[in-house]
């Protein structure tokens, strides 16, 4: 494992102001993370998780604190290169899929390639690997709605992979799916992280975080406790990595 | 290109939000198609009067007067009856005027055994062919000899000829006009429709005298034709006219006139103002109803865009820029004005073609309406779109995406 690390956030505070109403969600969190790292994020619902994630994401910005993503300061950056960070370097999924609608499986996984710099050329062949990875080649012309909820979530994952992000963020990625579909689901993460990405898995459910290499607990806006999970690469009984390769 | 691409998700868009789609081509479609009727029926009304003054037969050195006070063609009372032929012959006295055509005028049903039709019948004097400048084509009109007589005499019109008389001769037949017998003496010249729709040769003329005596039975004039002996005259013909009719008339200083002119000044003043009022009603319409189908696609676009908040959310964490989503919204719109525009270009061209079949309205169907339609659904469709464009963008991703 490199020491790279991907990410550092330092003394990240958000606040959300509405109404006069001051919520103090995070409350000072530094973390680092190595490039390659498989993370899981766990903690009490309305303990900042989600919210982590959106600025882990550049999707928000922290009211106050520094967080350098792949050694760029992202509090400077405009909207423009925002946008550009999310497009190639992370990867979303999440726990309701945010799929588009009445959209096909090929068209939704495209979505990332429509705001690149330059789509490339062989983007109809990407989508498809893409797809074929998930074992979804067979449901490439699906809308969402014709879709079972495992194959959605395929299919977002193929969509978070399509731009070949350092960093995947999964927000409760099994949250909506039955043990077997979210057996599978991880069993790809894992996959992924074993090709040397980056994962960041927020979870309720403990056999999910315990796929993570490390675990993070969050309470109240705080990190709670930082711990390196000894099962990790462990075999696991009850499914093979073989049925996403 | 990566506005090419935002223009692809637009139609995407359009194409999966089909309600909102057909909500906003309906608000511009309506629009569009009653701005593109109004202007035809504008126009129409604009190129009728035209003919009609055309077909007055006006030289620049004539002029009407008509009975009535009032102006031009729109006298205010119908039932002044001062005007004579005592009028008549002391203007002919003047040394200013070379013609008078003292004139009687009704609508009436003329009938040839079991054909009929409806025609304008003008009593009028002999002098009424040379003034006009009219050509008879078959038979003769009728001369000084038939106005004295108080003859049955009538020379047709191409259009009530044709009715009656279809390709045959109508000359030396009989005809009845009312319950009163004519002969037919006279064809005149067909002149044909004018552009609007306007027919001048769907009118027969009588002898004054037999029109005075015999048909509309009655001694006032419906109008007189003046023609001065030169056009720089004519104002002071008209003012010779004013001081005759004023005297015989009986009129005190302080009365208003009960006559009016037309002259061809006169008409060409008056259509132009009303050419002036009309199309600053027909842009005042045309305004009020391109604003309505804005607002209806702003307010439509702002709803989608409350419904669509998650697609935003998911385009902006794969990377759409705010700029991405503020152009594929504008192309929506744009392109949703578009649609309404052509659509309501085609509506508002059946409508018109409907109102021109059926002969309801005048209408003229000219290009410009519905180049402007297109050009304005797509400014409308830009200024409109803008707000509710910006209002998307300016979400941030986190709020759009919980
Ligand atoms: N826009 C907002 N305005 C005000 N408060 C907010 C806003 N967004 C989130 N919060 C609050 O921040 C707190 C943390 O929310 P967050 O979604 O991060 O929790 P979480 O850890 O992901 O919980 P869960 O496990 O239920 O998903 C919650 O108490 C929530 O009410
Ligand atoms: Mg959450």
């Amino acid at each position: 494992m490199t020491t790279l690390k991907v990410i550092e956030v330092n003394s990240i505070i958000k606040t959300y102001k509405s109404e006069g109403l001051e919520t103090n969600v995070l409350k000072g969190i530094s973390i680092a993370i190595d490039e390659g790292d498989y993370v899981s994020i766990i903690g009490p619902s309305g303990s900042g998780k989600s919210t982590l994630m959106t600025i882990l994401g550049c999707l928000g910005q922290a009211t106050s604190g520094t967080y350098l993503l792949d050694k760029e300061e992202v509090g400077q950056l405009s909207d423009r290169e925002l946008s550009r960070i999310r497009n190639e370097k992370i990867g979303f999924v999440f726990q309701a899929f945010h799929l588009l609608p009445g959209v096909s499986a090929f068209d939704n996984v495209m979505i990332p390639l429509i705001y690149c710099s330059k789509t490339p050329k062989d983007a109809k062949e990407r989508v498809e690997r893409a797809l074929i990875r998930v074992g979804l080649e067979h449901r490439m012309n699906h809308t969402p709605g014709q879709l079972s909820g495992g194959e959605q979530q395929r299919v977002t994952i193929a969509r978070s992979l399509i731009n070949d992000p350092k960093i995947i963020l999964a927000d409760e990625p099994t949250g909506n799916l039955d043990s077997k579909n979210g057996i599978e689901i991880m069993a790809t993460f894992d996959n992924l992280n074993e090709e040397g990405r980056t994962i960041i898995i927020i979870t309720h459910d403990s056999v999910v975080s315990e796929h993570a290499r490390r675990i993070l607990t969050l309470r109240d806006g705080q990190i709670a406790s930082d711990r390196i999970n000894e099962n990790f690469k462990k075999p696991r009984a009850g499914f093979s990595r073989v049925a996403t390769q | 290109m990566r506005i090419s691409r935002n223009l692809v998700q637009a139609f995407r868009g359009l194409r999966l939000n089909k309600g909102n789609t057909f909500l906003m081509t309906l608000g511009i479609m309506i629009g569009i198609a009653s701005l593109t009727v109004i202007v035809a029926i504008g126009e129409g009304t604009k190129s009728k009067v035209l003919s009609r003054i055309a077909s007055l037969g006006f030289g620049p050195e004539s002029f009407s007067v008509y009975s009535g006070a009032g102006r031009l063609f729109f006298g205010r009372n119908r039932n002044v009856t001062s005007m004579t032929l005592q009028d008549a012959d002391d203007i002919r006295a003047m040394p200013e005027v070379a013609i008078v055509v003292p004139r009687q005028r009704k609508r009436m049903r003329i009938i040839n055994k079991k054909e009929f039709t409806s025609t304008r019948v003008y009593g009028v004097s002999p002098e009424w062919q040379p003034a006009r400048q009219w050509k008879v084509v078959d038979g003769t009109f009728f001369n000084d000899m038939d106005m004295e007589r108080k003859r049955k005499v009538i020379v047709l019109g191409a259009t009530p000829a044709y009715n009656l008389f279809g390709e045959k001769d109508p000359i030396g037949k009989k005809i009845r006009v009312g319950q009163v017998f004519f002969e037919v003496i006279g064809l005149l010249k067909k002149k044909g429709l004018t552009e609007s729709g306007y027919d001048p040769d769907n009118r027969a003329l009588i002898p004054l005298t037999t029109s005075m005596s015999r048909l509309f039975r009655q001694a006032h004039l419906h109008s007189m034709k003046v023609v001065s002996i030169h056009p720089e005259m004519v104002q002071k013909t008209m003012e010779g006219v004013t001081q005759i009719l004023r005297r015989n008339h009986g009129l005190s200083s302080l009365a208003d006139d009960d006559f009016r002119f037309v002259t061809p000044e006169g008409i060409m003043q008056w259509v132009t103002e009303s050419e002036q009022a009309l199309n600053r009603m027909l842009f005042l319409v045309s305004t009020v109803s391109l604003l309505v189908g804005g607002v209806v696609i702003m307010n439509i676009l702002l709803v989608s865009i409350r419904e669509r908040i998650r697609e935003i959310g998911v385009r902006r964490c794969f990377g759409a820029r705010r700029s991405d989503i503020t152009q594929q919204f504008l192309f929506e719109s744009i392109l949703v004005s578009l649609l309404g525009g052509l659509m309501g270009a085609i509506l508002g061209w059946t409508l018109s073609t409907a109102l021109r079949h059926f002969d309801f309205l005048p209408v003229k169907i000219t290009l410009d309406p519905f180049l402007l339609a297109f050009i304005f659904s797509m400014i409308v469709g830009l200024i409109f779109g803008i707000y509710p464009a910006r209002k998307a963008a300016l979400l941030s991703p986190d709020e759009t995406i919980r």
